[in-house]
């Protein structure tokens, strides 16, 4: 049996005054990738934050191999640095100078305080190999501002592909890459999980990629509708159940 | 008798020694940590801080005790205070920041009425008196830059992920609330032990101005943030030498000096410069 990377047991999340999320469990086994689907406000991204342990949560329990996320959202330094996470938004101040070989080089230090200039040589040997794999080593001594949204998403996957890691948060990830792009970065993924054995935690929209590229999938409309294999999950009557029947419908015409 | 004689001999008096070494310390902190609160839209804050100062020095004078002794823990108080209601009100951070230090501007200048004749002057605390800078006061500012140093230094990555995109700084396990109180809590000591040289009104300009200069010729945010501190100083050398040399104050004469190096910072050829 696959190690267990993470595993939600009866999760619920507040927003305001409504619950976002409710009692959703579910359990991601390292060398696999799980899509969670659902319509707008479904809770995906109040999920998964959630899980990061940026938004509190006010029941349930969260552990990342093995160890639990507090209340608080502390996690051993140990286990944070084997996470990965790349937001849906990724906005941010133009106007704050940093060039994408300086973005990548965050992902790449460990926890806790140390002298800048620690590691320089290996720093930057890790920022050359993960830009490459990206196909944006020309992006390096860009400032982020000048990047287009597809380029900003390459730096951003670069920063999560610096060092090793044993699992992979993407909130609707390829959104703003060119076909192209989208195309390698599911390689990538695939990469990623069959030859480095990590766990992937996607949030998508795209339900024809989630049933050619998953492994399985996450309905969710604030409580879990359904979890399993995508031929299963994305079935017409889940599908009606989180997206509701016109869709389905529609879906079936086109 | 040449202006450049004149001005070595004044920088050969002990007082004008202490000004300038003053001067140049808080130059390098207020350009330091500026470079941080600007990018964090905290120019105001530090704004904030130094117009509320008034109230502290008041509270000061009204008790019988030293002004500069009551500051600093009145400015850390004042802005975890503050830190306080943005996060508790969920208030516009302008708006809030407006409210408090209006009113303790208020509240600073009804106590002093108090107090009757304050021999330092109003005016020492408003504009401040870099020439009046001890001995101790050096020792403290000296101290405070070490401090401002380490700290920003060692948790450089931190600080840069915070200011960049604050969820994928928790999701990388750093405590976000934690280094905002820690920053906040050293912008308020560094605003607080400048303002003896500084005054309550010029402060801010320490902060922000170098940055500001800084940001336009940066590239990189390393290079951002040594180059705010660098032209702090410079600001601050300049400045003292520009009062030497024309015999106007100190503090108003660094501002302007810094003023004029970010006017050069504006007009540089900008391909240039921003490999920084």
């Amino acid at each position: 049996m696959k190690e267990i990377v993470l595993s939600v047991e009866k999760l619920t999340v507040y927003r305001e005054t409504y619950a976002a999320v409710q009692d959703v469990s579910f359990e991601l086994e390292a060398g696999t990738d799980m899509a969670i689907v659902g319509s707008n406000g479904a809770g995906k991204s109040t999920l998964v934050q959630a899980i990061l342990g940026i938004l509190p949560r006010q029941a349930g329990e969260v552990l990342i191999l093995g160890r639990p996320l507090t209340r608080r959202g502390h996690l051993p330094s140990s286990i944070r640095q084997q996470i990965a996470y790349l937001p849906q938004n990724f906005l941010f101040d133009r106007r704050i100078p940093i060039t994408v070989n300086e973005l990548v080089a965050l992902g790449w230090d460990d926890l806790g305080p140390k002298l800048p200039w620690a590691n320089q040589k290996q720093r930057r040997l890790a920022v050359r190999q993960a830009l490459e794999r990206v196909d944006a080593l020309h992006l390096g001594t860009q400032p982020i501002s000048r990047l287009s949204g597809g380029e900003t998403k390459r730096a951003l996957l670069a920063y999560c592909l610096v060092r090793p890691r044993r699992l992979l948060i993407l909130d609707e990830a390829p959104a703003g890459l060119d076909v192209r792009g989208e195309s390698e970065f599911y390689q990538l993924l695939y990469q990623l999980k069959q030859e480095q054995g990590w766990a992937i935690l996607q949030i998508s929209h795209d339900l024809d990629m989630v049933r050619k590229h998953c492994d399985r999938v996450l309905c969710l409309n604030r409580f879990l509708r359904c979890q399993g294999a995508p031929d299963y999950a994305l079935s017409p009557d889940n599908l009606a159940a989180v997206y509701g029947s016109d869709f389905v419908r529609y879906r079936h015409q086109h | 008798m040449s202006d450049l004689t004149r001005v070595i001999e004044l920088f050969q008096l002990p007082f004008m020694q202490r000004a300038l070494l003053g001067g140049v310390l808080t130059g390098l902190m207020g350009g330091l940590m500026g470079s941080f609160t600007i990018l964090r839209q905290l120019s105001f804050f530090s704004d904030a801080l130094g117009h509320s100062a008034l109230l502290g020095i008041s509270i000061g004078l009204l008790l019988g005790i030293n002004p500069s002794l009551v500051l600093l823990p009145f400015a850390v108080l004042f802005a975890l205070g503050i830190t306080y209601l943005l996060e508790r009100t969920r208030l516009w951070t302008d708006a809030l920041l407006n409210i408090v230090y209006s009113s303790s501007l208020a509240i600073g200048v009804i106590v002093l009425s108090f107090v009757g004749q304050y021999k330092g002057g109003i005016n020492n605390i408003l504009f401040g008196d870099i020439l009046a800078v001890r001995q101790s006061d050096l020792v403290v500012s000296a101290l405070l830059v070490v401090v401002c140093i380490g700290f920003v230094g060692l948790t450089l990555r931190s600080q840069i992920l915070l200011t960049l995109h604050e969820p994928l700084a928790i999701a990388s396990g750093i405590a976000a609330s934690a280094h905002r109180t820690a920053f906040i809590v050293l912008l308020a000591l560094v605003v607080g032990v400048s303002i003896k040289a500084i005054g309550v009104l010029l402060i801010s300009a320490f902060v922000v101005i170098p940055a500001c200069a800084a940001r336009m010729l940066s590239r990189t945010f390393t290079g951002y943030v040594m180059l705010s501190a660098g032209l702090g100083a410079l600001g601050a050398v300049l400045g003292m030498v520009l009062s030497a040399l024309l015999n106007l104050p100190s503090g108003p004469a660094i501002v302007t000096m810094q003023l004029a190096i970010f006017l050069v910072a504006m007009v540089l050829p900008r391909t240039k410069l921003s490999a920084v």
